[in-house]
């Protein structure tokens, strides 16, 4: 089956992680624009040094949830016309919930829910002008399966995908239309620090016995920025190999 | 074209009505049936066409109601507070009409797109496109 696209500029927020510069060579592929959010320098010589045989088909973005005014600059600067966002977008803050740090807490959510609700805000804005876009918020199993340490991060991934879902009813009569995805574990970023450690326990809940791949993800993320996804719409997928089925 | 055409054309568009079906006068709300998600789209279409910010809270009146209970006395000096874009005459035509429903008008955009188009400062609510 070969997958087609109706917009041509994708924003992906939290553009270095290995998934997104993943996703980005496969858009690029698509003749798709993706503009990567950075927070740091590093950060974008990290996606150059990736995207090298790419350059000129892409371009970085400065963009940190915690400063909320890099918002406005970073939209300034990526022009009038943006079909997609996908949002990698999250930082970590891991605390049992009685010993937490109540600053923090408050800081984590102000950078983690509101200020991607900003985000969101004004990437619906922009693509209200053409009646069209697709927003997909990646999420996490942990929004299913609560943790010791992580709960902090089930609730802003929670509060996450109740603005995508809301959205996603709020404008699908002017066609743009969400999705949150779900995924286990993966063998990229956080979780693959994490396997690293607890490999043998950790993967001996999930069905399949093995983690998936930042490769896996990126691909199922094309396939819901597709056309012949469009019929999801405000809703989550769960994609964990059947981690969060059983018991 | 001026302010009032431009804005007519636009909301016709958006709308799907004839352009000759609004007035300055007409009631977006009230007689055009203007929802929140066409609002929501009023407003981008006039920060991308007149390239100005757009205070969703402040253009639409969407506050009104709360400033006009929250206030001591008449309510005027807090509306010319808020709505710095509204004459006073206007205000006050408001005030005695708002008991009868939703009480935006046309002219109410063209007024505040005429204000923004002077190079005010932000109002200090947030929403802006």
């Amino acid at each position: 089956m070969r997958l087609s696209f109706s917009g041509s500029r994708a924003l992906i927020a939290g553009g270095s992680c290995r998934i997104a510069l993943i996703l980005a060579k496969h858009l690029m592929d698509e003749d798709i624009f993706p503009l990567l959010t950075t927070r740091s320098r590093g950060s974008t010589e990290k996606i150059s040094e990736h995207l090298d045989a790419y350059r000129g088909k892409f371009s970085t973005v400065h963009l940190d949830l915690a400063n909320p005014e890099s918002l406005g600059a970073a939209f300034s600067s990526i022009g009038d016309e943006l079909d997609y966002l996908v949002d990698f977008a999250q930082s970590d803050y891991e605390s049992l919930i009685a010993s937490a740090d109540s600053r923090k807490a408050a800081d984590y959510f102000a950078k983690n829910i509101s200020s991607r609700a900003e985000l969101v805000k004004r990437a619906t804005r922009m693509m209200l002008k053409k009646r069209k876009g697709r927003l997909i918020f990646i999420s996490s199993t942990a929004a299913k399966l609560p943790n010791p340490g992580q709960g902090f991060y089930a609730a802003a991934k929670l509060a996450s995908e109740g603005i995508y879902r809301n959205l996603g009813i709020e404008m699908a009569g002017r066609g743009i239309t969400t999705l949150c995805l779900r995924p286990g574990y993966v063998d990229a970023g956080r979780g693959e620090a994490y396997l690293r450690e607890k490999s043998r326990e950790a993967l001996k809940m999930v069905p399949t016995k093995k983690a998936l791949s930042a490769g896996e993800v990126a691909e199922t993320i094309l396939f819901f920025l597709s056309e012949s996804a469009r019929g999801f719409n405000a809703t989550e997928i769960i994609m964990d190999a059947g981690l969060s089925a059983g018991k | 074209m001026n302010h009032l055409t431009k804005i007519k054309k636009i909301l016709a568009n958006l709308l799907d009505i004839d352009a000759e079906e609004i007035t300055a006068d007409t009631y977006l709300i009230r007689e055009l049936d203007v929802e929140s998600i066409d609002l929501l789209e009023i407003a981008v279409t006039l920060n991308s066409e007149f390239g100005v910010e757009i205070d969703d809270d402040a253009i639409f009146l969407k506050s009104l109601r709360i400033h006009l209970t929250g206030a001591e006395g008449s309510p005027l000096p807090l509306l010319l507070e808020k709505y710095p874009f509204l004459s006073k005459e206007r205000l006050e035509e408001i005030i005695g009409d708002v008991a009868d429903g939703p009480v935006l008008r046309v002219k109410d955009l063209v007024s505040y797109i005429e204000w923004r188009a002077a190079g005010p400062p932000p109002l200090p609510t947030a929403s802006r496109s």
